[in-house]
C-alpha cells in the first residue's frame, strides 16, 4: 500500500510538473468520454420524454377509423352503431368509445362574440359517454356527459381545456355556448388529451343531441377508441373484420403509441452511432497518450537513468509511467464524464427535457477511459523500463 | 582495513557485435570499508566503464562483481536494483537532479520504495541536506540553485540511504574552483570506517586528495598507489 502511494505520488509529481502537456494528453479521454456521455444522455433525456408520454398514454389504445370499402370520391364513411357493441364484446377489450366529428358548426362563447369567433371553427364532437374512461383522461372540472343527458336529450356540452382557457371559463361556472345559435350548457372541462391534441379545443356533445340538432340521421360514429390491455396487436388486427362482417362498411386501425415506440427505436440507432464516434475519439485519445508519453520518455531519459541508479528497478520505472497514464485516464474520465453531464444538463434545460443520466453509465465510460489510457501507456512504460541507465546518464 | 565492500574479479567489458571494442580487460579490484580512492586515467582509458560496472549499472561480459559477498551479475534486475540502491550512492558530473522536484524531493527519491514512512523519508533527507549545509534550501528547485549547490544536493541524495560505497563521476568537472574545493571538502568529511568513497576523475588534483589512486589506461589498471595514511 505504501509502495502504491509512493508510485501515485511520483506519477502525480511527474504530471503536475508539466501541466499544459498533461492537460493536452488528457484532452483525448476528456473529449471522448464527454462525447459519449453527452450523446447518450441527450438521447436518453429526449427519449425519456417520449417514454413518459408512452407511459401516460399507455400502449394499449387502438384507434379505429371508418373506411369506405369502395372508397368512392367524397364519401363520408361511418362505422355502424351496432359495430361498436360488437367491438366492445371482444374478449380483450375493456372499454370502447365512439365519436363523430360534426362539420359546419359555428361555435361561440356567447352570441355577441360572433364577429370575432366566426373565423375560427371549433371542432364539435358527438361522443359516447365512456370517452374519458377509454382515453384515461380526467376532467379538470365538472362532469362528463352522462346517461341522463343522453336519454333526456338535454343540451349540455363538455369543452376541452384549451377552449375553456380561451373562453375564460372558470371551474363550475354556469355558462352556455352557442353552437350554430343553439345554446348548450357547459357541464365540464376535459383535461389535455395527449393523443388527440385537437380535442383540447373541442366541444363534446351526446349523440342524442347530434341526431336531434344536426342532420346526421343515424348515430353512427366515424371513429372508435378501444382500450385493450392484452393482445392489443391482435385486437387491432381483428377490429376491421368485426366492424365490416363482410359488408361494405370498414375500418382501419392503428395503435398511436406504436409511432412513438418506433421513434425511440430510431433514437437507439443514433445512440449506437454516437457511441461509436465517441469510442473512436477515445481511441484517438489513446493514440495521443501513447505518442506524447513516448516523447516524454525520451525527454525524461536522464530522470529515468538517475532513478535506476538510485535503485528503482525496470518494473518500478514501468509502473511509474503506467501510473501516469492511469492518472491521465482517471482524471480524463472524471472530467469527461463531468463535461458530458454538463452538456446533457444544458441541452435538457434548453429543450425542456427531463434530464436523464445514468450514474452507472458515467462510471462505466470513465472506466473505459482508464482502460484506454492504461493500454496506451503500456508502450511508453515498456520503453522507459528498457532504457539503459548508462546511456542516459552520460558518464564522464 | 575490513572485508571488501565491492569487488571486481577478472572483469572484462566488450561492446559491439561485429566490431568489438574492449573497454575493460580482465580487471580485478577490491574496494574496502574506510577507503577514499580515486580512479584516474585519460579519456578512453575505461574509467567510465569501470564506474558503470562498480555501480552495477552495467554487467560485465565476463568476470564477477560482488557487493560484499553477493555476486550481483547473476541476480535478476529487481534484486540487483534493490542491492544497488542499498549499497551504492552516485554523484555525477552533471548532477542529474530531477528538475521538477525540490532539493528535498530529489534527496527523497533515493528513499522511495523502501517501506519508509513519508515522515521518516523527510527526516532523513533533511538530515542529509543539513550535512551538506543546504537544510535551509530544501524547498528550492534545481533551477533556483548554483552548480555547487546542485552538486551538494546530489551528494546528499547519494548518502541519504547510507550506502556502503559512494561513487562519484568527475564530481568537480562542472564546477568552478571554489565550489570544487567545497565539494572535495564534503567528500573528505564523508569518510568513515563503514563506508568507501570512490572518485572517478581525469583531474590529478582530485586524485591527489584521495588516499589511494588507481590509474587506468586502455581498459587496464596500470597503477594502484597509496598516497596517504591507510586507515
Amino acid at each position: 500500500m505504501r509502495r502504491f502511494r509512493e508510485l501515485v505520488g511520483v506519477a502525480l509529481a511527474g504530471l503536475t510538473a508539466r501541466k499544459i502537456r498533461t492537460f493536452l494528453i488528457m484532452l483525448g479521454p476528456i473529449l471522448g468520454v464527454a462525447a459519449i456521455v453527452s450523446a447518450i444522455g441527450i438521447n436518453e433525456s429526449s427519449k425519456g420524454d417520449l417514454k413518459a408520454k408512452l407511459r401516460e398514454l399507455g400502449t394499449d389504445l387502438i384507434v379505429a377509423n371508418a373506411q369506405d370499402q369502395i372508397g368512392g370520391f367524397g364519401s363520408n364513411p361511418r362505422i355502424p352503431e351496432e359495430a361498436t357493441a360488437r367491438v366492445a364484446r371482444l374478449p380483450d377489450v375493456v372499454s370502447v368509445s365512439a365519436t363523430l366529428q360534426l362539420s359546419n358548426i359555428v361555435t361561440l362563447p356567447f352570441a355577441e362574440a360572433s364577429d370575432y369567433y366566426r373565423a375560427f371553427p371549433v371542432p364539435v364532437i358527438a361522443t359516447t359517454l365512456e370517452l374519458p374512461a377509454t382515453l384515461e383522461v380526467p376532467l379538470v372540472s365538472g362532469r362528463f356527459l352522462n346517461d341522463y343527458d343522453e336519454s333526456s336529450g338535454a343540451r349540455v356540452a363538455v369543452i376541452g381545456k384549451d377552449l375553456a382557457n380561451e373562453y375564460g371559463y372558470m371551474a363550475n361556472e354556469p355558462r352556455s355556448i352557442e353552437l350554430n345559435g343553439i345554446s348548450y350548457g357547459v357541464v365540464g372541462v376535459l383535461d389535455y388529451v395527449l393523443l388527440e391534441p385537437s380535442m383540447d379545443s373541442a366541444v363534446f356533445i351526446t349523440f342524442a343531441n347530434a341526431v336531434e340538432d344536426w342532420d346526421i340521421e343515424e348515430p353512427d360514429p366515424s371513429r372508435l377508441y378501444i382500450r385493450a390491455p392484452t393482445n392489443t396487436k391482435y385486437v387491432a388486427e381483428e377490429i376491421p373484420t368485426v366492424v365490416s362482417l363482410g359488408g361494405p362498411d370498414g375500418a382501419n386501425t392503428s395503435v398511436p403509441t406504436d409511432l412513438l415506440d418506433a421513434q425511440s427505436q430510431v433514437d437507439e440507432n443514433l445512440n449506437n452511432l454516437t457511441k461509436m464516434m465517441g469510442g473512436l475519439a477515445l481511441v484517438v485519445g489513446g493514440v495521443g497518450i501513447a505518442n506524447v508519453m513516448s516523447i516524454s520518455v525520451i525527454q525524461r531519459s536522464s530522470e529515468i537513468g538517475i532513478r535506476r541508479a538510485l535503485g528503482h528497478s525496470r518494473g518500478t520505472i514501468a509502473l511509474q509511467f503506467l501510473f501516469e497514464a492511469l492518472v491521465v485516464g482517471v482524471l480524463g474520465g472524471i472530467l469527461g464524464a463531468g463535461t458530458g453531464a454538463g452538456v446533457v444538463w444544458l441541452v435538457s434545460e434548453m429543450r425542456g427535457y427531463t434530464m436523464i443520466l445514468s450514474v452507472s453509465g458515467l462510471f462505466r465510460w470513465a472506466l473505459v477511459s482508464v482502460a484506454v489510457a492504461v493500454v496506451a501507456g503500456l508502450y511508453p512504460s515498456n520503453k522507459a523500463a528498457r532504457l539503459e541507465p548508462l546511456e542516459t546518464l552520460r558518464l564522464g | 582495513m575490513g572485508e571488501p565492500l565491492l569487488s571486481l574479479e577478472g572483469v572484462s567489458r566488450v561492446y559491439g557485435e561485429e566490431v568489438l571494442v574492449h573497454a575493460l580487460r580482465d580487471v580485478s579490484l577490491d574496494i574496502r570499508a574506510g577507503e577514499y580512492l580515486s580512479i584516474v586515467g585519460p579519456s578512453g582509458s575505461g574509467k567510465s566503464t569501470m564506474l558503470g560496472l562498480l555501480g552495477v549499472l552495467d554487467l560485465p561480459s565476463s568476470g564477477t562483481i560482488r557487493i560484499q559477498d553477493v555476486e550481483v551479475n547473476t541476480l535478476p534486475d529487481a534484486e540487483r536494483s534493490r542491492l544497488r540502491g542499498q549499497a551504492i550512492g552516485f554523484v555525477f558530473q552533471q548532477f542529474h537532479l530531477v528538475p521538477h522536484l525540490t532539493a528535498l524531493g530529489n534527496v527523497e527519491t533515493a528513499l522511495l520504495y523502501r517501506n519508509l514512512s513519508r515522515k521518516e523519508r523527510r527526516r532523513r533527507s533533511l538530515e542529509a541536506l543539513e550535512l551538506v549545509d543546504l537544510g535551509n534550501r530544501h524547498d528550492h528547485r534545481p533551477v533556483q540553485m548554483s552548480g555547487g549547490e546542485q552538486q551538494r544536493v546530489a551528494i546528499a541524495r547519494a548518502i541519504v540511504a547510507e550506502p556502503l560505497v559512494v561513487l562519484a563521476d568527475e564530481p568537480t568537472g562542472a564546477l568552478d574552483t571554489r565550489n570544487a574545493a567545497n565539494v572535495m571538502e564534503i567528500f573528505a568529511g564523508l569518510r568513515s570506517d563503514e563506508r568507501a568513497i570512490c572518485l572517478v576523475s581525469h583531474d590529478l588534483d582530485v586524485a591527489g586528495a584521495t588516499d589511494r589512486r588507481i590509474s587506468m589506461r586502455d581498459g587496464e589498471i596500470v597503477g594502484d598507489e597509496w598516497q596517504g595514511s591507510v586507515s
